[in-house]
């Protein structure tokens, strides 16, 4: 059975490549466009891994994030975050930083290359 | 005597007249003669303050030498008269004195005797005039205090910055309307208070404190934040010292920081405002074109693929900028600036090395390191100095080809942490030397064409290495290579 991916992002355009971009690859794709909608989603679709946007501006990644990991029904699916930031100077690791103390399983840069995410998603479906 | 002296001499008969004239002539004296009182008195009318002394005979036909005393009294008080006492009375010469007459001389006299009146009465008066003299420069000096006293006053009243001065015993004794808004007080109330009643500040009133303490030490200022309410003032308290150095007391002057605290926030929202808005739709677009690129968007030509990674190299270097813009502005709003921690320059440097090895070997470059052992710390922000190392090696590495050198070398100098990153690369010319720190400066030639950037990341650099009260350096020669030297002041090894 195709694995099941949430991608929460308010940009339509980001959750249209980054779905056509797993579709490809043959998952099955769900999308929220906000961080209140993505929890939601989250808690009744039962994703097997979410790739979740930081900026939003109802609810961020980092709070979308906690409150998952805070709820021990949903603590073990895999959330992937997208960071706005490209790696130029360090603010990358800053960010990346600040997503590991949100207890996300890892990240990626925005804009996407589409090998790496599917490489990155692959990692965490099959720890 | 310098001065002529002017003399006139009021009496009806000539033979006095001309006597006085011939004796006193000889004392530098110009002598003015008059026959008769009224002749007398119309010569001090034309002129009340145009003679010094005046012989003036009691006894003539005529206005009588009393009634010109009181007309000469009235018209100018100061002149002095010597009335010559024809009969030696004691009776009219005292009369005369009694109306303000200066002195007598009784006839018939001596030319010493004349002399010696006529001296004296010259004498006092040059020494009135003097007096007067003085009396007038003191009361200048005086108006010219209070005119410096006022115009200080008005400057300080007028300062937006506050004022605070006290004495030795630590009494408020000048304060201005600006510290009485900063420190919350009511001016008149709190002139002559000791500070520590008026001002509740404990961190202020140490700082006074201390500054008045007798013995002289290094520390000149002491300058601190104080929280009053919700505002941030920033206190600079010195002494005050007279010219032996004895300590007179205190001044304090505080500048509000609220303003400027309030438009650092703003303009970190607006930065943070900007990221997002201009990052998303250029990361949006690469992201379409990456899609295209890979196909899963249909099939594609190889000239649409060869326009698309066009596209996508565009917008990237467009992303590059904006990223660069907002790292400028956050150094220059001292806001990425404030995570300073105790750290190993090194360590940084080792980790920016490891991660550039695959890319020099891809490149087929030579990147060594040479770091001196046990180098000693410095205070500063690892994230940006990350930064400086990174851009400063991969600048070196892009800017050099395939079988060059680039080198790292770290040692101690002076008070200073000493960084080289030098290559062996197409080097600099003269006259892009001196602008390669400038903003949006990018050298540009034959040979730096391929090369991508935005022309921010040595101003970056630089602006980096300063608010760490360091300096970065420059050396060149076209064709063999550069270097670029970064000191670090380092703090005491412990």
């Amino acid at each position: 059975m195709a694995k099941k991916i949430l991608i929460v992002d308010d940009d339509p355009d980001l959750v249209e490549a980054v779905s056509t971009i797993l579709e490809s690859k043959g998952y099955e794709v769900s999308a929220a466009y906000g961080g209140i909608e993505g929890l939601e989603k989250a808690k009744t679709e039962n994703p097997d891994l979410i790739v979740l946007d930081i900026m939003m501006p109802d609810k961020d990644g980092y709070v979308v994030c906690k409150e998952l990991k805070a709820d021990p029904k949903y603590r073990s699916i895999p959330v992937l975050l997208l960071t706005a930031v490209v790696s130029k100077l360090s603010t990358t690791r800053y960010t990346q930083q600040m997503g590991m103390e949100t207890e996300a399983d890892d990240y990626v840069d925005k804009p996407v290359e589409p090998e790496e995410l599917v490489r990155r998603i692959e990692a965490l479906l099959s720890r | 005597m310098n001065e002529v002296s002017k003399i006139l001499v009021i009496d009806d008969e000539a033979v006095m007249r001309d006597g006085c004239c011939r004796i006193l002539a000889r004392e530098q004296c110009e002598v003015v003669t008059a026959a008769n009182g009224e002749e007398g008195l119309a010569a001090i009318q034309r002129d009340p303050h145009g003679f010094e002394v005046v012989l003036l005979d009691l006894k003539m036909p005529g206005m009588s030498g009393m009634e010109v005393l009181e007309a000469t009294r009235e018209l100018n008080p100061a002149l002095l008269i010597v009335v010559i006492t024809g009969y030696a009375t004691v009776d009219s010469a005292v009369e005369a004195m009694k109306k303000g007459a200066y002195d007598f001389i009784p006839k018939p006299f001596t030319p010493d005797q004349l002399r010696l009146v006529v001296n004296r009465a010259v004498e006092k008066r040059r020494l009135e005039l003097e007096t007067q003299r003085l009396k007038a420069e003191a009361a200048r000096s005086l108006r010219d205090v209070a005119t410096e006293k006022s115009k200080v006053k008005t400057i300080i009243t007028c300062m937006a910055d506050g004022v605070l001065v006290t004495d030795r015993e630590g009494r408020i004794v000048l304060t201005n309307p600006a510290a009485g808004r900063m420190l919350g007080l009511r001016l008149d109330a709190c002139l002559e208070k000791p500070l520590h009643e008026a001002i509740a500040d404990e961190k202020l009133n140490e700082a006074v404190q201390e500054v008045m303490q007798p013995e002289d030490r290094d520390v000149a200022t002491i300058s601190q934040d104080l929280q009053i309410g919700d505002s941030l003032i920033r206190a600079h308290t010195a002494a005050v010292k007279s010219e032996e150095g004895e300590q007179l007391g205190a001044v304090t002057v505080l500048e509000d920081m609220t303003y400027l605290l309030e438009l650092d926030r703003m303009r970190a929202d607006f930065i943070a405002m900007v990221s997002h808005e201009l990052r998303s739709p250029i990361s949006a677009v690469e992201q379409n074109i990456n899609l295209i690129l890979k196909g899963l968007a249909g099939q594609t030509t190889e000239k649409q693929r060869h326009l698309l990674s066009r596209a996508k190299e565009r917008s990237r270097g467009l992303l590059d900028l904006v990223s660069d813009l907002l790292e400028m502005s956050k150094i220059d709003a001292g806001i990425a600036l404030q995570r300073k921690e105790r750290l190993q320059v090194e360590e940084v440097v080792n980790k920016v090395v490891e991660l550039m090895e695959g890319e020099a070997q891809a490149k087929g470059i030579a990147l060594h390191r040479e770091i001196a052992p046990s180098l000693a710390p410095v205070l500063g922000d690892r994230d940006n100095l990350e930064g400086v190392f990174t851009n400063l090696v991969s600048n070196a590495m892009k800017y050099t080809p395939t079988g060059g050198e680039v080198r790292v070398e770290m040692e101690h100098e002076g008070d200073y942490v000493k960084t080289v990153v030098a290559d062996t690369g197409i080097g600099i010319s003269k006259e892009d030397l001196a602008r390669i720190f400038d903003k949006f400066y990018r050298v540009k030639s034959e040979k730096t064409r391929g090369i991508v950037g935005t022309g921010l990341g040595l101003s970056i650099v630089k602006s980096i290495v300063e608010a760490h009260f360091g300096s970065i350096t420059v050396e060149s020669e076209e064709g063999k290579g550069t270097a670029f030297t970064v000191l670090l002041p380092h703090l005491p090894a412990s």
